[in-house]
């Protein structure tokens, strides 16, 4: 009796820490249908419903494009549903619907590194001639985030790439990253803030300077390019930045909210950030005090290099109205709705047209700055075990910065990480 | 009269055959219920920890066997999170415990607004984690935060420290925020307990001249022992399976990486189904051990305590 009792309790804890552990919550893959190919055709007399799936609509752009693209095809009544509040959530959410062949979702708004994720599981339908239709006026970097495998698995929406806020009052306009951090040491007040926490946040500010300098992760073909004197390079310079205080320290703890709200308490020179953050801070005591800048070069070899961000917008290989969707496509893409993208809801277009636009410009000043920081931006490394990769990089930057590791160990563990991810089975 | 020996005595009985049918009947719904919402999604994770899934195939998977264990107990990290995590475990509960026991006896003491501030101070219990977690980090965020201005304007340690982006600080800012968040449930589990203890046992130790130390040493605290190791062994099992705040405070940088947390990310960050069921079934295995070490030598007490209560 007393056994039974024990066991008896044992297991049904054993379950509870079971099912919180979040086990059992995730289904193997299965094969999916050799991929479907859209016919930019079928957009003509498309009707019935669409259903857009995606991150959570912060700026309020996905729900408001979805009320104009209605506006303009009232066959079609378009609805836009939010899968989770995090980027991660909603990644996790969306693979769970593709992995399920769920139809509930027509269409996906994708982070540009899901893209070539998604597409290299036949979860995608092939939009290659939906996408050459349009990328005339589209830029050519982010055209290139739907690319895998020599084919077009979307269509860009919106873009992003990072930008350097400074305050006009204490420090110049950074040229080089050289000259900003020089800068930045020179008084505690001009110190400069970045995402240094330990997530995807770290990898693209790293990326953005290790592509500056000249340096990649992996090539086209996908050999491994991290062990290389660019890294290594890279690496002493923001763990040398950390120690002078170029960065305040507090960085190893900052995402996007935590550095603009230290530095919209004044006693920072330089942010590294998104352009969102441009309407934030207008918002504040600091409107009118701060310049914005393109992404500095490394050395002042080449121009600066950033890399993109942005949302794309991909029809599921399980699409109930995939013709509906190719419309709503059309709709997005044209110069017209880019405009509004900039202009009612502050984020980077992908159509070049819309940053020279008067009515652009006069909302967003800094358009010429953010386009040089768009056009010059690369991808994030193209692979299906992307995840893993990032997650190499900026678990050991992470340790560099943090003085827990040394530039050597960490390139050759970044380096055999990375390796590994991609003997991935 | 026990049960079993009221069992025993009936059996062989026809009337007791069928009422132990009927019995089988009733509780039936509930082992069912109990089997898919238990041992189904169990049995599953066990099978998806015995293969492994393609990245780069749809579709293609293999069985490995013991394999994805074997990959998790060979290399580095599951060890590190197996530390981290009982050194986190440890010291939150034993600060609960300690705190809870001193909470749950001022609660007990006769005072007006009594009942009122027993509600009040379950609210940080019942804030969602994550919600408390985002506070915290605010808190001590090393700019705007309001921690290290009033430990810099005291001239106390910790002042110049970033404290989430420091090995041992940031476990300690983890530690604080999960002893703030449940010592409320402790107090209340130990409080209960309290309340149980018949005034009589106050009234003969007064009568042999105890010192309030030595009532407290001598009959309360061996008294509530049971209240108590109930509610370490909830805090326990919840302590280990701890998420939530190195997920939002530090992403599991700085030493602070959990089990739940590393087997979080081996599923759904890195997709690798496999890998990461196991490495749930191994935190599940772990919680298991501690949770039958606990029962085994701390609930035979509350058995003893009960039987000696009814005789």
């Amino acid at each position: 009796m007393r056994g039974r009792t024990v066991t008896g309790i044992v297991a049904a804890a054993g379950a509870i820490g079971l099912a919180l552990s979040g086990c059992g919550s995730s289904t193997p893959p299965s094969a999916g249908p050799s991929a479907p190919v859209v016919d930019p055709a079928s957009a003509k007399g498309a009707s019935g419903s669409l259903s857009i799936c995606g991150g959570r609509d912060s700026v309020g752009l996905y729900k408001g494009a979805v009320d104009a693209f209605m506006k303009a095809n009232p066959g079609i009544s378009a609805k836009y549903t939010v899968l989770g509040a995090t980027t991660d959530e909603s990644r996790t959410q969306a693979i769970q619907r593709l992995q399920a062949k769920s139809s509930e979702c027509d269409m996906y708004l994708t982070d540009v590194t899901w893209t070539p994720e998604f597409a290299s599981q036949g979860w995608l339908q092939d939009m290659t001639k939906v996408t050459d239709a349009v990328k005339d006026t589209l830029i050519p970097s982010t055209v290139a985030t739907t690319q895998y495998k020599g084919k077009s698995w979307a269509t860009p929406f919106y873009t992003n790439a990072g930008l350097i806020y400074y305050a006009k009052d204490k420090v110049a306009k950074p040229e080089t990253w050289q000259q900003l951090y020089a800068e930045a040491a020179k008084s505690p007040d001009n110190g400069l803030v970045y995402q240094g926490k330990q997530y995807e946040g770290l990898t693209v500010n790293f990326l953005e300077l290790l592509y500056s300098a000249g340096g990649n992760v992996i090539d086209d073909q996908g050999n491994i390019k991290i062990d290389s004197p660019e890294t290594r390079k890279v690496l002493d310079f923001m763990a040398q930045g950390i120690k002078n205080g170029s960065a305040d320290r507090a960085v190893l703890t900052y995402e996007e909210n935590a550095s603009r709200l230290a530095y919209e308490s004044g006693k920072f020179g330089y942010e590294r950030n998104w352009p969102n953050v441009y309407g934030q801070l207008n918002a504040t005591p600091l409107k009118g005090t701060f310049g914005v800048a393109p992404l500095p070069s490394f050395d002042g070899n080449s121009n600066g290099s950033g890399v993109l961000g942005g949302w794309n917008l991909a029809i599921s290989a399980y699409a109930s109205n995939p013709a509906a969707a190719v419309a709503f496509v059309n709709f997005e893409s044209t110069p017209e709705w880019q405009k509004h993208v900039a202009m009612d809801y502050s984020q980077a277009p992908a159509g070049e047209a819309a940053y020279s636009d008067p009515g652009v410009l006069d909302k967003m000043p800094f358009a010429k700055e953010l386009l040089i920081s768009v056009k010059g931006a690369k991808p994030r490394p193209v692979s299906p075990v992307y995840s893993q990769i990032s997650a190499a990089i900026n678990k050991n930057v992470y340790a560099v910065l943090s003085g827990t590791s040394n530039t050597e160990d960490a390139v050759k563990n970044m380096a055999d990480q990375i390796k590994t991810a991609q003997a991935s089975f | 009269m026990t049960v079993r020996s009221l069992v025993t005595e009936r059996h062989g009985n026809t009337r007791d055959r069928a009422e132990r049918r009927l019995a089988g009947f009733m509780t039936a719904p509930s082992l069912i219920l109990m089997a898919l919402v238990a041992a189904v999604p169990i049995g599953y994770a066990i099978w998806l920890s015995l293969n492994q899934y393609s990245l780069l195939q749809v579709g293609l998977s293999r069985f490995v066997g013991l394999g994805n264990y074997v990959d998790a107990l060979a290399g580095p990290d599951w060890w590190r999170a197996f530390g981290q995590t009982f050194l986190f475990a440890g010291t939150s509960v034993a600060l609960e415990m300690v705190l809870g026991t001193g909470m749950a006896m001022l609660l007990n003491l006769t005072f007006r607004g009594r009942a009122l501030l027993r509600t009040v101070v379950l609210v940080p219990y019942a804030i969602i984690t994550v919600v408390s977690a985002i506070t915290w980090q605010t808190m001590f965020d090393p700019t705007t935060g309001f921690v290290p201005q009033i430990l810099a304007a005291l001239h106390l340690p910790g002042a110049g420290v970033v404290w989430l982006g420091e090995q041992g600080y940031a476990m300690a800012v983890i530690v604080m925020a999960d002893v703030w968040k449940t010592t409320p449930f402790a107090a209340l589990i130990i409080l209960a307990g309290l309340q149980s203890i018949s005034q009589e046992t106050y009234e003969a130790a007064e009568l042999d001249g105890a010192s309030r130390w030595k009532t407290f040493a001598h009959v309360t605290l061996p008294l509530l022992r049971p209240a108590i190791v109930l509610a370490a062994i909830f805090r326990t099992l919840d302590a280990l399976r701890i998420f939530d705040l190195p997920f939002v405070l530090t992403h599991g940088a700085n030493g602070t990486q959990s089990m739940s947390m590393l087997a979080y990310t081996q599923l759904n960050e890195n997709r690798l189904v496999g890998q990461g069921s196991a490495l749930s079934i191994l935190t599940f295995i772990t919680v298991m051990v501690v949770s039958a070490v606990y029962i085994r030598f701390g609930g035979g007490n509350i058995r003893d305590i009960a039987r000696e209560d009814r005789s």
